[in-house]
């Protein structure tokens, strides 16, 4: 198995060039079940399950091996616009349009375990800490809020943004959390006291749609409403890498680190394909299509060379897309 | 991780009472290896561990023989086991991941102080120093105590020296007072302080005493304490004065540098002589503390994670005083808590935050005064320490810059990016074969249906209270100080899952500014003299509210 890109001379040429080690993903399957657009997928972290998040107001939980259906989470008022895994795989979080977030189990009787009531608008995205004994959250009424898992009682809110939240996550060791907002900024937290460390950028536009840490919680990858992607260093502040081909103008949609087999950087793009890119050349890899509609989320598979991704209202399928070996 | 943004130029020690915990009557806390977890020992006998991030309660110890107030707990080095020492003579081993005991074994007397090896990674050797007898050492699997000496006679001429397992005759000696003993780094080394003012240093395999230090004005030593790097130790004497000593001996191979030291020793030197001889080569006297003014008596005193300051509390009754000094010598700062006697003392072993336990059975969490660092406001901001000479380029101020001359970016955009590789841990000791236990797993505890209800209700209720937004205050203007408001500082206090109904009602009221939402405003307390630290009710809504931009 090809090692990925690495450091021989590629050519970097045009924006659809592939390197001749890049083995391209193949459509593996198509899971359908949501009733409306799916707004986000995950695997979970040991790889056995994945979940998925939709309008349609429910959670779906599959099998990460077979991806049949498992079971159909039901409960929330509204959508649900973001949902997150606890590292231990057991339990995951959803955040939904009626302000509340919800710990379901992910084991049989696969019960709703805690509501987290306190936002004031639609809770827009979630987060567990690595540990797990805590949840952020980010919501349209621009506060970032951090729960204790096992009580549920809100142990901090914090007046982040002028404009609604649109993606929150922990670093690698949970003692910061960066997020990014309607109102162009992203800035970086101290999660145990809730201070503002550092602002990555501040320009009023275009919004940031997606923020995340790498793996070893040094770069942040950022994603603007200007279908650009923008690795950065946030200790020195500078973007040092920039991924663009794909279009990303109105939705939030997740990216993903591929680093199962080569490092690359996966996207949805509202131009119904799916998005690879070498994470050090910036070139694009390959463009999964199938989708009938902007794909909305992406996730990587943490063991084997495997991505999901789903799409808005007019697709409402979840794709799973196989590297082939 | 963080190092590059988080500023610099603030101090390293604590400054004022963040919050409080309790659970009961805290008697005594201690520290995981990490400091994600802490330990605290009950007057009824059970004990608790709080996970330190969350501040809510990990996990709870609960013994059904024992009812008796706690003394001390000891964590193991990984994290696994807990050492409970309690007033009813009993030594509980608790294995910490299931909450099940492991062993317990009831001595002679009460031990005031336990702790378990620290070198050995699941240890069931611990090091016990009862009330009034000689320190001894407990090994739990095979079911024996040893007693360590604690005195080296003047007569004998041979350095050893071994009392037998005696029972509770005390030795030949002064009145007897309780010797203060712990171990080294690695756990291969006991070291004694005795009544006479010496610091006995034993081999606790073979219980003899490898070398003898005097400590200046022979008073007797209460507590003795080594930093975490085992560079540094410390000694609280009657005298009332800390002591600081460096270890001059190695940090691995301790007992063959030591036989090493007793051969280089001049021959002639014999008996005591030879002990202090070797002894001198072991420790030597780095700096003393002591309250000129006050005169005070110290009590648990212990260093700081990095061994970079030194606290100890005063040991006056009715005052909640804490001393933090330099390694240098100077004293740095006095944290004054509430008007409770102090009586157990933690250092967080990588954070700069100092947990106290007053009398009334409260654990004080002190930390740093965080103020915003105005530069992480912008992305380009830097800040300097002094002034920098400005020195423009050469067409700066020209009226028609050179057209053709391109910024050049100063980023190289072609280099490798390294997403996986973490760095190693500074806090991870060189054996990572053992898994340390750094979390207890959180559990969600499932919300029952009269709580939902009853939190709807409410939710309802404090979203048709008035929106004041009174200007100025905490509210969306980009004010971001968090001063205490007028108010009586309350912390966050009580951890109650199910908020009365009236309390709630009061904390909407009690709140400055609140919008439509019903977010109330905490404030930080200052301890600055004797506020009273005001006893809130908290429920689900009670937030920390902090206004950035």
């Amino acid at each position: 198995m090809p090692s990925g890109v690495g450091k021989e001379a590629v050519n970097n040429a045009g924006t659809s060039g592939s390197s001749p080690s890049f083995k391209p993903y193949r459509h593996l399957k198509t899971l359908e079940g949501h009733a409306a657009a799916i707004s986000c997928v995950k695997f979970s972290n040991d790889g056995n399950l994945l979940a998925s998040a939709s309008v349609d107001k429910t959670m779906i939980l599959w099998s990460g091996t077979s991806y049949s259906l498992i079971h159909r989470y039901e409960g929330h008022g509204s959508g649900v616009s973001d949902l997150a895994w606890s590292s231990d795989s057991h339990y995951t979080c959803s955040a939904s349009d009626d302000c509340t977030l919800r710990i379901w189990d992910a084991r049989a009787p696969y019960e709703c375990l805690k509501v987290l009531r306190g936002h004031t608008n639609f809770v827009f995205c979630v987060n567990f800490n690595p540990p797990s004994n805590l949840i952020v959250s980010g919501s349209f009424d621009e506060t970032i809020r951090i729960w204790e898992v096992k009580t549920g009682r809100c142990v901090r809110v914090i007046k982040a943004h002028s404009m609604p939240l649109t993606s929150v996550h922990f670093n690698r060791d949970g003692s910061l959390i960066v997020s990014g907002s309607h109102d162009g900024s992203c800035k970086i937290w101290d999660a145990k006291e809730g201070t503002c460390l550092k602002t990555l950028i501040d320009d009023k536009s275009p919004a940031v749609s997606f923020a995340k840490f790498s793996p070893n919680g040094k770069f942040i990858l950022v994603a603007t409403l200007d279908s650009t992607l923008k690795l950065s260093n946030y200790a020195t502040g500078k973007f040092i890498k920039v991924y663009t081909g794909h279009t990303n103008k109105v939705f939030c949609i997740t990216s993903a680190f591929s680093v199962t087999n080569g490092k690359y950087i996966v996207s949805g793009s509202e131009d119904n394909s799916v998005y690879l890119w070498d994470l050090q050349h910036k070139t694009i890899l390959q463009r999964l299509q199938g989708h009938t509609d902007a794909v909305i989320s992406v996730s990587c598979h943490p063991l084997h060379n495997e991505i999901a991704s789903s799409a808005n209202h007019l697709d409402k399928t979840i794709r799973i897309w196989k590297q082939d070996a | 991780m963080n190092a590059p943004i988080i500023d610099p130029l603030q101090g390293d020690f604590p400054e004022v009472i963040e919050e409080y915990l309790e659970h009961g009557v805290i008697k005594c806390v201690a520290f995981n290896h990490r400091g994600s977890l802490l330990a605290a020992g009950c007057a009824d006998g059970s004990c608790v561990i709080w996970d330190f991030e969350t501040r809510g309660i990990a996990k709870e110890l609960r013994d059904n023989d024992c009812a008796a107030a706690i003394t001390s707990v000891s964590w193991s080095k990984y994290g696994h086991r807990l050492l409970v020492s309690a007033a009813d003579k009993s030594l509980t081993l608790w294995d910490v991941s299931t909450g099940e005991k492991i062993a317990r074994t009831t001595l002679q007397q009460t031990p005031l102080h336990a702790r378990l090896n620290p070198g050995l990674t699941s240890p069931s050797l611990c090091l016990a120093c009862p009330l009034s007898s000689a320190p001894m050492i407990v090994d739990f699997e095979i079911g024996c105590t040893t007693l360590l000496p604690v005195y080296v006679p003047e007569m004998m001429p041979d350095v050893l020296l071994a009392p037998q397992q005696r029972s509770k005759c005390s030795e030949s000696g002064p009145p007897f007072s309780p010797a203060a003993a712990c171990f080294n780094k690695c756990g291969d080394l006991v070291y004694v302080g005795n009544a006479k003012g010496e610091i006995l240093i034993v081999d606790y395999k073979s219980v003899k005493v490898l070398a003898l230090v005097p400590v200046s004005g022979g008073s007797a030593v209460k507590n003795i304490v080594f930093s975490r790097n085992g560079k540094y130790l410390l000694t609280n004497s009657h005298d009332r004065i800390i002591r600081i000593y460096e270890n001059l001996l190695p940090a691995k191979d301790v007992l063959r540098s030591l036989e090493d030291l007793g051969k280089n020793v001049d021959g002639g030197v014999d008996g005591v002589e030879k002990l202090k001889a070797v002894g001198s080569k072991c420790l030597t006297l780095f700096r003393e503390f002591q309250d000129l003014v006050t005169k005070m008596h110290w009590k648990a005193p212990c260093f700081s994670g990095d061994g970079e300051w030194v606290v100890g509390g005063s040991a006056c009754k009715g005052e909640h005083k804490i001393y933090i000094w330099d390694r240098a010598g100077h004293l740095v700062k006095i944290l004054e808590g509430p008007k409770e006697a102090l009586i157990d003392l933690a250092w967080h072993p990588v954070h700069p935050v100092i947990v106290s336990v007053s009398l009334t059975g409260l654990v004080y969490i002190w930390a740093k005064d965080y103020t915003e660092n105005w530069s992480a406001f912008a992305p380009d901001f830097k800040e300097l320490e002094e002034n920098e000479e400005y020195v423009e380029r050469e067409d700066e101020f020209d009226l028609m810059p050179e057209t053709g001359k391109v910024k050049v970016s100063s980023v190289n955009e072609d280099e490798e990016v390294d997403i996986e590789t973490v760095e190693k841990d500074a806090f991870s000791d060189s054996d990572m074969s053992v898994e340390e236990l750094r979390y207890l797993p959180a559990e969600p505890i499932p919300d029952t249906n009269e709580e939902q209800d009853e939190l709807k209700l409410i939710e309802a209720r404090i979203s048709a209270s008035p929106a004041s937004e009174e200007a100025g205050q905490n509210g969306h203007v980009a004010d971001h100080t968090p001063s205490p408001l007028g108010e009586m500082g309350e912390t966050r206090g009580k951890r109650k899952r199910k908020p009365s109904e009236k309390a709630m009602e009061l904390q909407a009221e009690k709140a400055k500014s609140s919008k439509a939402s019903g977010r109330t405003v905490r404030e930080k307390s200052r301890a600055v003299g004797d506020q009273e630290i005001v006893d809130s009710v908290n429920g689900d809504d009670e937030d920390d509210v902090d206004a950035y931009y």
